[in-house]
């Protein structure tokens, strides 16, 4: 079905297409709007007054304005996965086959069920829900909560993955501008013509602010022809950048700047390889807030009726749109802007039922006007309004002296006056301050570089805007040293501007000051009885611009209210904190590229592709993908994978990728008494050709990594990390070398990336070695004995070096080649291990194997352990200073009831034992008193056939041989395990040495 | 005995595919991987950074740079990376670890990251504005001259950024990139380029 007739469009005028109309369905019905059109405009056109329900009592309402600040047509735009909530009516973009859907009521738009509550209305006030919904407290979250969720709401999301793309970008400029209305594009055009680089941002999709909707004389030209003439001037300036459907959203430290563009809002779907929308970081010397003002409401018995509407926003309906949102319109206001609207009217044929001006005086133009177009000027205000979901019917006036009148009317114009959008100037915590002369908050100063002009900062004629605008663009191009030259300023006529301040109209039934909220003038007025008087107290209390619209047509007549309740003014009672963003940015957008499988960089291997062939499992450790194991066909699970691979290697070889270990290479002469100082043993009498076990501890004496170091030469150490730690290290390292140590002459490099490396273990790891290794290079015991480290050529000519270390307890060699041969040399190992059934293994296999041999590893240098607890306080030297070496004296460090590594065991050689279970003395009942430790580590021994583990246990290496209780809370488990030596394999060396 | 073959893979080896990529129609962008290099880290040792500026200027004619700029003869390039240090880009073992050890005897400490690192060069009408979306870095020509160098980090990776010579009147900026961040960073790189379609290829010519 089409209800193709836009029954509310004007035949001519505004900016719309007519010639590219557009199909869209609101609510399931089809209706047609032209290019050009917002959502919201394409609704008036059609003649849709009623869009949503209230926030909290379901009431029906409208269209209030024709811009971001909007608190009631809020929609879900599109379907399924890309559906929208609380999107805005107001600044949607109409495409062809737009869907959008009425929120917050059933079973339908025009018969809510939940409407019900406004009857109960007069206990939904503010804190109801903190005062009713106490008792009993349980039910909060179980019964009350969801309730008042489903029936007080808004939207609902799409609840499955956004199919979309955001991104995000940098950009620089010298003069950042907030805005295209006459200030912006005026600043623009100074800064631009005085050679600064210029980023201009707009929210709307077209540049020109209230020129759109209001038009005006400019240099003499109509207000379009003088945009397309400053569009075109700007655009042939190539550092000039006009940035439409962008909001500049917040202000951060050092010039720095974020943004919003919506790249695709307006279509459908995004192109093929175009994102949705794109998050920008603009960086920037200068910047200006041309960001307009907002038209604030007077709050007024029934003024969320449908059909009440914001007096600008009905002009930029009428003007920009050319579709009417009444035929015959009353309007309300205590200021002179608000008369523009009765010009928009008569000029759009549109009739005038009323002109309602709270102010004492109207001017004789005015009277003239209305006696010729024949329409009353009443003197006073709104006091109700009566209609419904079909808009409004009849206008109740209090006239000033007190009588009252009635008019007809389907449509009610408001202006209560303009509050500059001074949101950007206050996000480092400025305050704005209170001008009277316009009843109305301005920037008090802004962050460093920033400067509002035009209606931003209380400049509302045309006139002003313009000169404010080009002289605040030529004194930032200046301030960036561009000094071209500005020309002179655009000139138009400065219209007057008188305004009585008038916030709140006392009468019979519910005014809203906060209509997505639903917070009455009364709630306001409650807060205040119940000692809630603070501007921020009031806030939370009442919820008072809380909801997505932040309050924007909202705030300041909330606190204009309190102030009169409480007798202060309004400055005296002040405003909340700014804080950005200025409108909803979607979190798709603040993660970018980064999400799914991209959430983070990450780190390969040099064998990763191989492993990935071979069928690998992966593991995320930190950045890096490793290989966890290899299954094989027929392999049940995990357990039975990496049993295989730990037999494979303790009874014959196998290899394991080690380049993620951390890799530093220390030159230069005073290398080793460098390291002896970041090692607590030393390195300096260390041998060239020879590695050794080094552990370094922070400055407070706690282990902080440890790793192998072996000298390749006189003068250059390769110094190996942990994996998790390679990054932490480095930077210890160089801060130690630049801050601590400076007199020393070393350089450090990470030389992670630049090999590949292997683990080569088993009893036949020679065997396989001999194969690939120059039949030249000695590699027996005397040749190559325990702790050697060398370089050796390969068969093929290729240069390896070759470290004779051990984490499994075999007989080891680790094997690096420059890393574009990491691949090559994994190959390799295959070929020259096949006979020897060589077996990759992968970091679990690797784990088994140190928890086997009793190794420590990160679940042990935990941050809380000294090298004693770890079983190395033997190390510590005590011929030499080395860091972390005083504090590590402390009492508390060298107690001797400290947890101190040990192996675990259950006494039940078939119960599985698991890390995180404490360890409490036999027969006790278990609590923190009592609570003696830990366990760390645990695997399934092959080897022993058992579960074992490490854990770190109050005076544990005393305690071999004793039975405790290992308690498990979490998992509801208690058993009895045996402490014992932590090297369960292998406890004398012999197979690594042999 | 088996026979064992060496071949190298470069950090991109196995996930470069050439060829377009991305939205159709002109290209906005190529990107390719420079292969097989030699890249050498020279770190003056204490107190002998003049005596190794010195060294680099007989060796290749033109004064190491002090700030962030990459500075070359026909075959050499050298990068600044940090204070009293740079890199030497090269070809074909001329200035390779090996033939530097004497260069910089006494004055500097040398590190080989040949294959430490993936070399892309990345040019085209639309670079600067895919490079906006991964470096904080001001590129715009009048700041970021030919030439120019930065020591910064791209999609939380930490990058070497220069500006090489143009290109057929296009900017051609150089990253160099740790290798087992390499693949990660070129999905980066794909994601940011696709809108502007993109040829890749690779080299074993610096650019």
């Amino acid at each position: 079905m089409v209800g193709g007739a836009q029954t509310h469009r004007l035949a001519d005028g505004g900016l719309i297409d007519r010639s590219v109309p557009l199909s869209f369905r609101f609510d399931g019905k089809t209706l047609l709007g032209f290019q050009g059109d917002t959502l919201a405009s394409a609704l008036v056109a059609n003649g849709v007054k009623l869009v949503g329900r209230s926030f909290k009592y379901h009431r029906p309402r409208g269209i209030l304005t024709a811009g971001s600040e909007e608190p009631n047509a809020l929609v879900e735009l599109r379907s399924g996965a890309r559906r929208e909530p609380n999107t805005k009516a107001t600044t949607a973009e109409l495409y062809d086959g737009l869907e959008a859907a009425s929120q917050n009521r059933w079973p339908s738009l025009r018969h809510d069920f939940l409407s019900v509550n406004q009857l109960f209305a007069p206990i939904f006030v503010a804190g109801f829900y903190y005062k009713t919904f106490m008792w009993p407290a349980k039910f909060w979250e179980a019964v009350y909560e969801p309730a008042i969720r489903r029936a007080a709401g808004l939207g609902r999301a799409a609840g499955i993955a956004d199919p979309d793309h955001y991104d995000k970008a940098w950009a620089h400029c010298d003069v950042l501008i907030a805005g295209s209305g006459p200030a912006g594009l005026a600043a623009a055009l100074a800064a631009g013509r005085s050679g600064a680089r210029v980023i201009l941002c707009e929210e709307d999709f077209v540049p020109g602010g209230r020129l759109l909707a209001d038009g005006g004389t400019i240099d003499g030209l109509p207000a379009a022809e003088w945009i397309a003439r400053t569009l075109a001037e700007l655009g042939s300036m190539p550092d000039v950048r006009i940035m439409t459907r962008t909001t500049l959203f917040g202000v951060y430290d050092g010039g720095t700047y974020g943004a919003i563009e919506r790249v695709n809002d307006h279509l459908p779907v995004p192109p093929e390889h175009q994102v949705r929308q794109r998050l920008w970081r603009i960086v920037a010397k200068r910047s200006i807030v041309a960001a307009g003002a907002i038209e604030r409401p007077i709050v007024f018995a029934g003024n969320d009726t449908p059909g009440v509407m914001m007096a600008s926003a009905m002009r930029s309906y009428v003007g920009r749109y050319a579709a009417t949102p009444a035929k015959r319109v009353a309007l309300f206001t205590n200021n002179e802007d608000g008369w523009r609207t009765v010009q928009t009217a008569i000029g759009a044929g549109l009739q005038v039922a009323a002109v309602i001006d709270a102010r004492p005086d109207v001017s004789p133009a005015h009277r003239t006007l209305a006696s010729k177009n024949g329409f009353p000027v009443l003197n006073g205000s709104v006091a109700g309004v009566d209609g419904g979901k079909d808009g409004v019917r009849k206008i109740a006036v209090s006239l000033t002296g007190g009588a009252r009148a009635e008019v007809d009317a389907d449509g009610l114009a408001v202006s209560g006056g303009w509050n500059p959008s001074v949101g950007l100037t206050s996000y480092h915590r400025g305050r704005p301050k209170w001008r009277d002369d316009i009843a109305a908050f301005v920037p008090d100063g802004a962050p460093p570089g920033m400067v509002a002009v035009g209606a931003a900062n209380g400049a509302f004629g045309l006139g002003a805007c313009l000169r404010q605008g080009f002289e605040a663009g030529a004194a930032a191009a200046s301030d960036c040293g561009r000094g071209g030259t500005a020309g002179s300023a655009p000139v138009a006529d400065d219209e007057a501007f008188s305004l009585t301040p008038l916030w709140h109209v006392a009468g019979k039934g519910k005014a809203f000051v906060d209509q997505q909220h639903d917070v009455t003038a009364s709630d306001v007025e409650l807060a205040q009885r119940e000692g809630f008087e603070s501007v921020e107290h009031l806030k939370r209390y009442t919820t008072l611009g809380m909801a997505t619209d932040q309050g924007k047509t909202s705030n300041i007549a909330g606190l204009a209210i309190m102030a009169a309740v409480t007798g202060k003014s309004i400055p005296e009672t002040g405003t909340t904190i700014y804080r950005p963003p200025y409108v909803p940015v979607a979190i798709g957008a603040f993660a970018g590229h980064h999400r799914d499988e991209t959430f983070h960089a990450t780190r390969l291997t040099p064998s990763h592709h191989w492993a990935a062939e071979q069928g690998a499992v992966f593991v995320d450790t930190g950045l890096w993908k490793r290989a966890q194991w290899y299954p094989r066909a027929g392999e049940k699970d995990w357990l039975e994978s990496v049993t295989r691979e730990v037999k494979a290697v303790r009874g014959g070889v196998g290899f394991c990728d080690v380049s993620t270990l951390g890799k530093i290479d220390v030159h230069g002469p005073d290398a080793g008494v460098f390291l002896d100082r970041v090692y607590i043993n030393s390195f300096s009498n260390l041998a060239v050709g020879k590695a050794r076990y080094g552990l370094m501890l922070r400055e407070d004496g706690i282990v902080y990594d440890d790793g192998t170091t072996s000298r390749l030469a006189e003068h250059h150490y390769f110094l190996t990390t942990t994996t998790a730690k390679a990054g932490l290290v480095m930077q210890h390292l160089e801060f130690c070398r630049q801050v601590l140590f400076p007199e020393l002459d070393v350089q450090l490099t990470s030389v992670s990336d630049q090999w590949a490396q292997f683990s080569i273990a088993g009893p036949k790891t020679r065997e396989l070695l001999r194969e690939i290794v120059d039949p030249s290079e000695d590699l027996s015991n005397e040749g190559f004995p325990f702790m050697g480290a060398r370089e050796v050529a390969l068969r093929g000519g290729i240069k390896a070096r070759l470290f004779r270390i051990s984490f499994s307890g075999e007989m080891a060699f680790e094997i690096s080649v420059p890393a574009r041969y990491g691949e090559a040399l994994v190959r390799n190992l295959m070929i020259a291990g096949k006979s020897l059934g060589v077996t990759p293994y992968g970091t679990e296999a690797l784990g088994v194997m140190r928890v086997e041999k009793g190794h420590v590893a990160g679940p042990e240098l935990n941050g809380t352990t000294t090298a004693a607890d770890l079983g190395l306080g033997k190390m510590m030297s005590t011929k030499k200073d080395f860091i972390g070496r005083v504090m590590a004296g402390r009492e508390a460090l060298v107690a001797p009831d400290r947890q101190v590594v040990v192996g675990v065991k259950p006494t039940d050689k078939a119960r599985r034992l698991r890390s995180g279970a404490h360890v409490i003395p036999k027969g006790e009942i278990p609590g923190p008193g009592n609570d003696q430790g830990y366990v760390t580590s645990v695997c399934f021994s092959p080897t022993l056939d058992q579960w074992i583990g490490l854990g770190l246990v109050e005076r544990g290496r005393e305690r071999i041989g004793e039975i405790v209780r290992a308690h498990d809370p979490l998992r509801g488990e208690a058993y009895d395990v045996e402490l014992c030596n932590p090297v369960f394999y292998d406890p004398e060396g012999g197979r690594q040495r042999g | 005995m088996a026979e064992f073959s060496w071949d190298i893979r470069s950090p991109l080896d196995r996930t470069l595919v050439t060829g377009p990529y991305g939205a159709r129609g002109e290209a906005g962008l190529s990107l390719t991987e420079i292969r097989n290099f030699d890249l050498v880290q020279a770190m003056a040792r204490r107190g002998k950074a003049a005596e190794m500026a010195a060294a680099a200027k007989a060796r290749f004619g033109v004064a190491a740079p002090e700030t962030p700029k990459a500075v070359g003869n026909a075959d050499a390039t050298l990068i600044w990376s940090g204070p009293d240090q740079f890199f030497v880009l090269s070809k074909g073992g001329r200035h390779g670890i090996e033939a530097l050890a004497s260069v910089f005897a006494g004055s500097a400490s040398l590190s080989d990251q040949s294959h430490a690192r993936a070399l892309i060069s990345v040019s085209g009408q639309r670079v600067r504005a895919m490079l906006a979306k991964l470096s904080s870095i001001d590129l715009h020509p009048d700041v970021f001259a030919v030439g120019s160098a930065a020591a910064t980090s791209m999609d939380h990776t930490s990058v070497t950024l220069w500006r090489g010579g143009d290109r057929g009147g296009q900017a051609v900026f150089n990253l160099l990139v740790f290798s087992t961040f390499a693949e990660s960073l070129w999905h980066t790189i794909l994601d940011s380029a696709a809108e502007y379609g993109v040829t890749i290829g690779h080299s074993e010519e610096l650019a």
